[in-house]
């Protein structure tokens, strides 16, 4: 994804990143947490703000800093050098809003073919995954990266 | 040095490890959103 990323931050294992977002509500810290499920290899990626007074994580918020396509790629930079040193698990993501899953649909939308160089791309849809295609609703993501 | 376009053109990122991080990695910060993970994951199975 050739778009504009903020730098990163994360600790040894790569399972918790950090970075900032900047904008008209100043700095925000949003954290990316990738947490296994009950089903081994397979992770849910989590993603908020980061509260600096208190620590507090906030889930899902909308921070409307302007920036919200450079915030995505940076999500997914994320899931690149996470599935660089895991490469055989599988990454789960949905929004807690019907209107965020959408922003996530689209983010993987507007760079399809160069997401499908590197990866498979599966959506929830009536109860079943299915192959991502362009201009449908899904309710969660499942990708793994490609071999 | 590589310039910011190069930069961001590459797919994998640069990561700074930040040690001030490791207090998050055993902690679950998106208990919803796991759980609901777990949840589909249980009654939808996996991709065939």
């Amino acid at each position: 994804m050739n778009l504009n990323k903020y730098p990163l931050k994360a600790e040894q294992t790569l399972m918790v990143f950090e970075f900032i977002s900047e904008g008209p509500k100043g700095n925000v810290a949003k954290i990316v947490q990738y947490s296994e499920t009950n089903l081994k290899g397979f992770y849910n990626l989590g993603f908020g703000d980061k509260n600096e007074k208190t620590g507090e994580i906030i889930d899902d918020v909308i921070t409307n800093n302007n920036d919200s396509q450079i915030v995505l790629a940076t999500v997914a930079s994320t899931v690149y050098a996470f599935t660089d040193k895991y490469p055989d698990t599988w990454i789960f993501a949905t929004g807690l809003t019907k209107s965020r899953t959408r922003l996530y649909r689209m983010g993987i939308t507007n760079n399809l073919i160069e997401i499908q160089k590197n990866f498979h791309v599966y959506g929830l849809r009536d109860n079943k995954w299915q192959k991502f295609k362009k201009d449908m609703e899904y309710e969660a993501f499942l990708v793994k990266r490609k071999k | 040095m590589m310039d910011i376009k190069k930069l961001n053109k590459k797919k994998l990122p640069i990561v700074k490890i930040d040690k001030s991080l490791e207090k998050f990695k055993d902690k679950i910060l998106f208990k919803d959103k796991l759980e609901n993970a777990n949840q589909v994951l249980k009654t939808i199975g996996l991709p065939k």
